[in-house]
């Protein structure tokens, strides 16, 4: 695992910190998930107005969103994690080698998450789904934690999930 | 039952009695089958339970998408397979992604509500939480510090250490140990958001970086174990109906061979010459108001066994007085004027005294202020440091 300090902002946004990992490595073992949202949550979170309330949320999106990685993404190649900021909002930009035969899968899942029903296939997901999908782990974010979602894929195999949290305005 | 298969603990129980199903701890596995037992015993509880079951995440830190879909599955599958039962998921204001998340449920099954717990249930503090008491609680703060600067140090204090302090309050303690010791890192942790509001103000007026202020329930709090070097509690536990829960709390963030750190009262042995026996009798019946509100103001010296019983070693234990002497007496007078207020005003009134009676108690306090602005006379007010290693 690396952490560089800085990478070149997007539109306005602060790059706060980067993590990259070989994906075989990432995929080893469950645990990655929750360790390294937990730890990126505390240092992301720590200058903001309550650091700690706003790393609980900030770790309970991230981990969603590395979950899913570790569950759609392929062993080669690395998973990569840029968090950014701009005012209230955090941007994660979050890179993994996906199969091709899952991305139609993701661009579908985000769409759902800008579409008037979003709210309504969550709950609908809620109450009858056995296992949550991965449509309904984006549709959390975009429902409980005011996330915006999309799609980047100017680099195949890899596929880049870029969600922006306004975590600081709800936890405070 | 707890995992044993994820890399944080979390625990679910089930108490029959209050017909409660507790989650907590940090809950995200991988399957579902890591969770089974969980599950079962949530299944066993809906089974058991007549009218109502409780179910109780306020200490549940983080949940992943996998376990929160399987619990509330079972949840709402209950609901409509017995349409006799109501759940009530009672969630925290601390933890903000679960009152969200769990709210929804509402609006798929009107059997589940949520509530959420928070500052409220705390009723006795809401006394001395009053934004009005913002300046006296400043000016305790004054007091005391000309004491507790050369105390502090013989309890572990040193610069460069990481610190929390747990019940803040407006936050100016924190300040002044920054400025005083050089702390590497202060967490600063309170339940009311006007004081933390305040507190934010303060610091950001003075230019002071390096205290992150947080808003917390002290029992139920969501810092990690073992993290903290000193720990302060200053002037809580003897507001708190469970100071055995508050201390568990403080004793789990602080590392092992760190200090945790309190100071309580003994009204009753506020003391002033002249006027003795009328300020005597005043501060006795300070301590059995506050004990109406389940609030133990005659803790301080109880602080040895208190620390003790939760597992702290080496412990040291000295009190000191604050004097009109100290300073300026009108500070002390004016705290007392304020304590009056409260007590006499507010407290006393709710409790339904009689105009006689609040009368009498009124006039032990004035006699009090008499007694600090008297050219001759001698007011004090003491308190109990106590501090605890926790063991390595």
């Amino acid at each position: 695992m690396e952490i560089a300090a800085k990478e070149p902002a997007e539109a306005g946004f602060e790059p706060l910190l980067q993590l990259e990992m070989e994906m075989e490595t990432f995929l080893s073992d469950w645990r990655h998930c929750d360790q390294l949202s937990t730890y990126v949550a505390r240092m992301v979170s720590h200058n903001r107005t309550d650091p700690v309330r706003h790393s609980n949320f900030f770790s309970s999106a991230l981990n969603e969103l590395l979950e899913l990685s570790f569950r759609g993404g392929s062993p080669e190649g690395q998973i990569g994690c840029v968090i950014y900021r701009q005012g209230a909002t955090e941007r994660v930009r979050l890179s993994f080698p996906c199969p091709p035969g899952h991305r139609q899968f993701y661009r579908e899942a985000v769409s759902k998450t800008h579409r008037e029903d979003a709210y309504a296939r969550y709950l609908d997901s809620i109450s009858t789904d056995l296992a949550p999908s991965k449509d309904v782990v984006l549709l959390d974010l975009a429902v409980n934690f005011d996330a915006q979602v999309r799609l980047d894929e100017d680099a195949p195999p890899f596929l880049t999930l870029v969600v922006d949290l306004p975590l600081e305005g709800i936890v405070s | 039952m707890s995992s044993t298969g994820l890399s944080i603990p979390f625990k679910a129980e089930f108490d029959a009695n209050s017909q409660e199903f507790s989650l907590s701890g940090v809950v995200r596995p991988r399957s579902i089958d890591e969770i089974a037992a969980s599950i079962s015993i949530l299944k066993e509880a809906i089974g058991e339970v007549r009218g109502v079951l409780y179910i109780n995440v306020r200490r549940l830190v983080q949940m992943n998408n996998t376990a929160f879909h399987v619990f509330v599955r079972v949840v709402i599958d209950a609901c409509r397979a017995r349409p006799d039962l109501r759940f009530v998921i009672v969630t925290s204001s601390v933890v903000g992604w679960t009152t969200r998340m769990f709210a929804r449920l509402n609006e798929i099954e009107p059997q589940i509500t949520v509530e959420v717990y928070d500052s409220k249930f705390y009723p006795g503090q809401s006394f001395v939480e009053n934004t009005s008491f913002i300046p006296i609680l400043r000016t305790q703060t004054k007091m005391t510090w000309r004491h507790e600067r050369s105390i502090l140090p013989r309890h572990g204090l040193r610069p460069g250490i990481v610190m929390a302090d747990i019940c803040c309050g407006i936050g100016d303690f924190a300040v002044l140990v920054q400025k005083e010791f050089q702390p590497a890192r202060i967490v600063a942790l309170d339940h009311s958001k006007a004081s933390l509001a305040y507190a934010r103000d303060v610091a950001a007026g003075f230019g002071i970086t390096g205290i992150e202020y947080t808003y917390g329930d002290a029992s139920e709090m969501l810092l990690e174990d073992n993290q903290f070097d000193f720990v302060s509690c200053r002037h809580s536990l003897q507001i708190f109906n469970q100071p055995n829960a508050l201390l568990a709390e403080l004793y789990r963030i602080c590392r092992p061979g760190g200090r945790v750190y309190v100071t309580n009262e003994k009204n009753s042995h506020c003391l002033g010459e002249p006027r003795s026996q009328s300020i005597q009798w005043t501060y006795n019946e300070v301590a059995k108001l506050f004990s109406h509100f389940e609030m133990d103001v005659e803790l301080g010296p109880k602080s040895r066994r208190y620390l003790a019983d939760a597992g702290f070693d080496d412990i040291v234990v000295e009190s000191f007085m604050v004097t009109n002497l100290d300073g300026d007496p009108r500070d002390f007078a004016d705290v007392i004027a304020a304590w009056e207020d409260v007590y006499a005003g507010e407290m006393a009134v709710k409790r339904g005294d009689s105009p006689e009676f609040i009368q009498r108690f009124r006039q032990g306090f004035q006699d009090h202020i008499f007694a600090a602005l008297h050219p001759k006379g001698y007011a004090g007010w003491p308190i109990w440091v106590a501090s605890g290693r926790k063991p390595l």
